[in-house]
C-alpha cells in the first residue's frame, strides 16, 4: 500500500503487542517527520538493548552483566526469595520498597488448562537455588489468576518438604486502589494478606 | 453465524462457566464460556487486565457466572457479570485445580459455538461441584471423561460386547470398536484388559460424580490410562491438560 521501506516498518511495528495497523502507520509517518538523528537513536537503542541485555544467571532477571544488580547487592537477604512470572513484575514489587530479599523469574505460569507444565518454567532452577543459597522463605507473587494460583500451589508442594516456608503475596489490589471497583473475590484475597501455603 | 446488522444491537442475558480466556488488545480479554443455552460463547471483557477492573476475578476459568452481553457485529462485549458459583476450594488445591483443568479442556473440546450444550454444561457443573465439595477422588477425572464420552454419543460398552452384545468372554477392549469385545469380534488393535478392570470401569462410568465407589489403587491408574486413550481417540486429539497431572 505504501512505498516499500515505509510498508516494511509498518509491518514490523504492527507485530508489537497492542499496536494495530492504524497505530503502526501513525508511528511510521511520525518517524518520517523527526530529525534523522532521533530516528537513528531509536533504532540503535533497540539494537543495543538486544545485544547487551541478557538473563541473570542466578534469578533470570534482565541484566547487562552475569548477575543482575539485585543479586549483586550483598545487603539483600538471600534467605528470602520472591517468585514472579516475568522480569517486569520485579519492578512492581521493588516499587513498594518493602522487600529486601531476592527474586526468581519463572518465565510464565503453570496452566492447568493449556497444559503448560512446571518443566516449561524455571522451576528446577528454583529448587536448586533454595538448596544452594540457603533459602528459608519463598514468597510467591504470581498473578491472581488460576494459572498464578496453580503455580503457587505447585511451588508449595515441592518446597515445603524441603523445609522452606512458602507464602503467597496478597495481590489484586494495588496500594491506593479503588475499593469500589474491586470485586468480592479479589477483595477477599487481598484482605487475607500474605498467607502461608 | 451471520453478522448482526448494526442497527439491531441487543443486550442479551446468559449464564455459563468460564472455560478460558486470552489477552486481546492492550487491556482486554476474550473470555470463552460454556452456556447451557448457547453452547460455547466468546465475548470481550474490556479492561479486565487492569487491576482496578470491575470484573476482577469473576471471569477467571471455572467460575459459573451470570452475564449481560452487548451483541456487536462480531464479538459481543460483556457489560455485567455476577458470580453464581465460584468453586473456591478448587483453586486452593493443586490436585483439584489440575483435575478442573482437564474437565474444562474436555468440555471445551466436545462443544461448539451457537449449539445448545445443556448436557455438557451440567456435566462440567457437576464435576466442579464434586471437586469443590471434597478432596479429589482418584477416579473422578476418569469418571468425568467416561461421562463426556456419553455426552457425545460414544460411551464405551463395558457389560456387553460392542460387536454382538453377548455378555460372556469379554476379553478385549477397543478404542475404535466402542468398548469391550468378545474373542469372536476382536479387531486389530483391541487390547487385553486385566481381569476386573472392565467391571471397575463400568462402576465408575455409571456412578454419580459426587458419590463414586471407593477407589482401588490396583485399578485406578490403569482405569485413567484406558479412559484417557479412549477419549483422545474419539476427540482425535491429545489432552494437553493432563501433561501436568500426576
Ligand atoms: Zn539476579
Ligand atoms: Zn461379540
Amino acid at each position: 500500500m505504501f512505498e516499500a521501506p515505509i510498508q516494511r516498518l509498518i509491518d514490523e511495528l504492527s507485530r508489537l503487542p497492542g499496536i494495530g495497523q492504524k497505530s503502526a502507520q501513525r508511528l511510521a509517518f511520525h518517524l518520517l517527520t523527526v530529525e534523522e538523528v532521533d530516528a537513528r537513536r531509536l533504532a540503535e537503542a533497540i539494537v543495543a538493548m538486544r545485544e547487551q541485555v541478557r538473563l541473570c544467571q542466578r534469578c533470570f532477571n534482565v541484566t547487562d552483566s552475569a548477575e543482575c544488580s539485585i543479586c549483586r547487592d550483598l545487603r539483600r537477604d538471600s534467605s528470602l526469595v520472591c517468585v514472579v512470572e516475568r522480569a517486569q513484575d520485579i519492578v512492581v514489587v521493588e516499587k513498594t520498597g518493602e522487600f529486601r530479599g531476592r527474586y526468581h523469574v519463572l518465565g510464565g505460569a503453570i496452566s492447568p488448562i493449556e497444559g503448560i507444565g512446571p518443566e516449561q518454567l524455571r522451576m528446577r532452577e528454583l529448587v536448586a537455588r533454595t538448596a544452594a543459597e540457603g533459602v528459608k522463605e519463598v514468597i510467591v507473587a504470581t498473578n491472581p489468576t488460576v494459572e498464578g494460583d496453580t503455580t503457587a500451589l505447585y511451588i508449595a508442594r515441592i518446597l515445603k518438604p524441603l523445609g522452606v516456608r512458602v507464602s503467597r503475596l496478597a495481590s489484586g489490589l494495588p496500594v491506593g486502589g479503588d475499593l469500589d471497583y474491586a470485586d468480592e473475590i479479589t477483595l477477599g484475597r487481598a484482605l487475607s494478606g500474605r498467607r502461608d501455603l | 453465524m451471520a453478522p448482526v446488522p448494526w442497527h439491531i444491537v441487543a443486550l442479551r442475558n446468559d449464564q455459563g462457566i468460564v472455560l478460558r480466556g486470552f489477552p486481546f488488545g492492550e487491556a482486554d480479554r476474550v473470555v470463552v464460556l460454556l452456556s447451557p443455552n448457547s453452547g460455547k460463547v466468546r465475548a470481550v471483557a474490556k479492561g479486565v487486565r487492569k487491576t482496578k477492573s470491575r470484573f476482577g476475578g469473576r471471569l477467571e476459568p471455572f467460575t459459573h457466572v451470570d452475564l449481560v452481553v452487548y451483541e456487536g457485529r462480531n464479538l459481543g462485549t460483556i457489560t455485567q457479570v455476577s458470580v453464581i458459583e465460584a468453586f473456591p476450594a478448587v483453586r486452593a488445591d493443586l490436585d483439584r485445580v489440575l483435575a478442573a483443568g482437564t474437565m474444562v479442556e474436555v468440555a471445551d473440546a466436545i462443544t461448539h459455538e451457537g449449539e445448545p450444550a445443556l448436557r455438557a454444561f451440567l456435566l462440567l457443573q457437576r464435576g466442579l461441584k464434586a471437586l469443590d465439595a471434597a478432596p479429589r477422588h482418584p477416579d473422578l477425572v476418569a469418571a468425568f471423561l467416561l461421562k463426556a464420552a456419553a455426552v457425545v454419543g460414544v460411551a464405551p460398552a463395558f457389560d456387553h460386547c460392542a460387536g454382538c452384545g453377548r455378555r460372556e468372554d469379554l476379553t478385549r477392549f477397543s478404542f475404535a470398536g466402542g468398548g469391550v469385545l468378545c474373542e469372536n469380534d476382536r479387531i486389530p488393535g483391541a487390547i487385553v484388559l486385566r481381569p476386573g478392570l472392565t467391571g471397575y470401569l463400568a462402576g465408575i462410568a455409571s456412578a454419580d460424580l459426587a458419590a463414586l465407589p471407593a477407589s482401588d489403587p490396583a485399578f485406578s491408574g490403569e482405569a485413567m490410562g484406558v479412559t484417557r486413550r479412549f477419549i483422545e481417540y474419539h476427540l482425535e486429539r491429545r489432552l494437553a491438560s493432563l501433561t501436568v497431572d500426576g
